[in-house]
């Protein structure tokens, strides 16, 4: 019998992961995006899950938002990342410092 | 049907049928679910091999030559003898190339070409799955085809594939957009997201009523939108004249390159099974699927395959008469010329539809 | 152990071997097809939760566009693997440490009585219930407002990214065709009156 337990659990293991994942790849910008969606989907799997063991749409609902603002957010990301490689030719993290203060 | 096919295996087996029975009940649903998969894949294939011999005879009419006519009356052996050549050549792994990725990218082409099949409806309640959000998942899973050219061009760790799988990333995503826009007013006037419905709901009209059913489905009232689809659908499969992925005068052939014997032939089936299957779709969505164009026939799976038929035809004429578009021009035809179409037409459906006008009620 | 929980073991296990892959593997490309393929186990645990629409939708979204933007965007950039690589075996005993410490933590509070099958039983829908319809029939009527921002999000994302990476380069030779077609004559050609013998011959 599967609980809302297990998927509460999954969601948290995939949301530490994607937490680890910033730590290990600090300098890889585009690892980094890829991190952040993969604790967006931790996110949205435990929205999806209450939504199911409560009987309540509304948690479905949010999933589709949270959909298309991370479809928004990814674009301008790789929008931005492709200027930066474009100006600097260079993705490291360490190398944005040109704003200094 | 299930009971009848049952009843033939009884006939089939005779006195052991009942021990038969008890051995095979409990996986009884799974064994049905595959046989009718075996009974929508081996047609297709077979379709596939055809589409080839058909496309080099029609091309072969149109340049006023004979085509293939060598191997078996009229060349008709002709599918079956390359096939057998191909899969007897070896495939060749490129020393820099990422082997895991390299033989992984024409399954990738081939799977979702065939998944699709999975929501088609041939007839009334002939489809493997008949979902509800059947054009959600058609939508889906074609536009997993991609990855296979992507990976393939990135994998082969060389010039010609990348530039093709650059190439085809950017077309293929570019022009699902305007498919999946040009499909919100067929969903729109058909009330519902499952293929069966639309179909149904191409059968109900004024035109049906006096008994010309042709002029009451979607490609009458919604006719931009269907052109923007059947050409958004040709360039979805990369066919000319949008085939600059491939394009043998400029990169060799973009991400096939460096394919050889089988792994070559998956590309080469997942390209025709997505012809097939665009055709499939522009006559469920547009052509009426299985539906009678007039009153006094019966509807039936002839038309469908009639209706796909003569979709295919189109494509190969297509192919003889138009060259190849230059890569700026297919960008810009799809997202400055049928993105804005689409998004026009769906507010005068709406309008139609809420105005006294309306002719899908 | 019925199916259902074969398969949400079977779609968890993969999800979260995926999910290690992406923020381990050597290559961004790699990590990039990891990502697709914890997306693909997500959208199979949600069909396990009856969420049909949003999993097919996940898969269209993310796997269809998403990704395909990210491989296109990784492959266009020719990036130091190895420079980007530096630090990660030095991060790895303190980023280990919190990640076990959070999921630790986390498993402790959601393994209780609280998320149990006793406070969350769980819902059974019928055979002709449609998520897709029911979904469809609250996003048009009570969120239509949250569902207009959000088209105006994605219009925004869409300016924003033209905007952020056109760019004109000035030192491409090209003609401008309207300035071709719309060309006249008499711009390009001047017709001269000449007499056609010499004078006074």
């Amino acid at each position: 019998m599967i609980t809302l337990s297990h998927y509460l659990i999954l969601a948290a293991i995939l949301f530490a992961i994607g937490v680890v994942g910033i730590f290990l790849n600090r300098k890889n910008l585009i690892v980094l995006l890829m991190a952040i969606e993969l604790m967006l989907l931790a996110v949205n799997l435990n929205f999806v899950a209450f939504s199911h063991y409560l009987n309540d749409l509304s948690g479905q609902l949010f999933v589709f938002f949270i959909l298309t603002v991370a479809a928004a957010e990814s674009s301008i990301g790789l929008a931005i990342l492709v200027v930066l490689f474009r100006n600097l030719s260079t993705i490291d993290v360490d190398d944005l410092d040109g704003l200094k203060g | 049907m299930e009971a009848s096919v049952l009843h033939f295996f009884e006939w089939l087996w005779g006195p052991y049928w009942s021990t038969l029975w008890a051995w095979f009940k409990p996986v009884w649903p799974l064994i049905w679910v595959i046989m009718k998969i075996v009974a929508i894949l081996v047609p297709l294939l077979l379709g596939v091999a055809y589409m080839t011999y058909a496309e080099r005879k029609i091309l072969g009419f149109m340049h006023v030559r004979i085509g293939p006519n060598r191997v078996g009356p009229l060349g008709l052996l002709q599918p079956i003898a390359d096939g057998l050549k191909l899969f007897f050549k070896e495939v060749i792994l490129p020393t820099k190339a990422d082997p895991a990725l390299y033989f992984m990218a024409p399954a990738l082409a081939m799977a979702p070409a065939v998944a699709v099949w999975a929501v088609v409806p041939f007839f009334d309640g002939v489809v493997l799955a008949n979902l509800d959000a059947g054009v959600l998942f058609l939508l889906a899973v074609s536009s997993l085809g991609v990855y296979g050219v992507i990976i393939a061009g990135w994998a082969s760790n060389s010039k010609y594939p990348f530039l093709g799988s650059i190439r085809s990333a950017a077309q293929m995503v570019s022009y699902e957009v305007a498919m999946g826009l040009a499909l919100v007013c067929v969903l729109m006037v058909s009330n519902s997201l499952n293929l069966t419905d639309i179909v149904h709901a191409q059968g109900r009209g004024i035109f049906a009523d006096w008994g010309v059913g042709a002029l009451s489905w979607n490609w009458l009232p919604l006719w931009p939108v269907f052109l923007v689809y059947l050409i958004s659908g040709v360039a979805e499969t990369n066919r000319a004249p949008f085939d600059v992925v491939e394009g043998e005068s400029e990169i060799v052939a973009g991400h096939m390159v460096e394919y050889s014997g089988m792994a070559f032939a998956m590309f080469f089936l997942a390209e025709y099974a997505n012809m097939i299957l665009v055709a499939a779709m522009v006559t469920v969505f547009f052509l009426g699927g299985w539906l009678s164009p007039v009153g006094f026939l019966p509807d039936g799976l002839p038309w469908m395959l009639a209706k796909m038929s003569l979709m295919l035809f189109l494509f190969l004429w297509l192919r003889a008469t138009f060259p190849r578009y230059r890569y700026d021009q297919i960008m810009r035809l799809g997202w400055k010329v049928f993105v804005p179409v689409c998004l026009i037409w769906i507010p005068v459906v709406g309008v139609w539809m809420m105005s006294p006008f309306n002719i899908w009620e | 152990m019925d199916l259902k929980t074969i398969i949400f073991y079977v779609f968890a296990a993969l999800l979260i071997f995926a999910a290690l892959r992406v923020i381990t593997a050597r290559n961004p490309v790699h990590a990039a097809l990891y990502l697709v393929l914890a997306f693909f186990n997500a959208g199979g645990l949600w069909l396990t939760l009856q969420a049909e629409f949003l999993a097919i939708t996940l898969v269209m979204v993310y796997v269809g566009a998403v990704m395909v933007l990210f491989l296109f965007v990784i492959m266009m950039l020719d990036i130091d693997i190895k420079r980007l690589r530096q630090g990660f075996w030095r991060n790895m005993p303190l980023a280990a440490t919190l990640g076990v410490l959070m999921v630790a933590e986390m498993a402790l509070v959601l393994s209780t009585d609280y998320f149990g099958p006793v406070a969350f039983p769980g819902t059974k829908m019928g055979a002709d219930y449609s998520n897709t319809r029911e979904l469809g029939r609250l996003l048009f009527t009570d969120y239509v407002y949250p569902f207009e921002l959000a088209s105006i999000i994605l219009l925004v994302a869409i300016i924003a990214a033209v905007v952020l990476t056109l760019r004109r380069r000035k030192d491409v030779k090209h003609l401008d065709p309207v300035q071709q077609v719309a060309v006249k004559h008499s711009d390009r050609l001047r017709v001269l009156q000449m007499p056609a013998e010499k004078e006074g011959e």
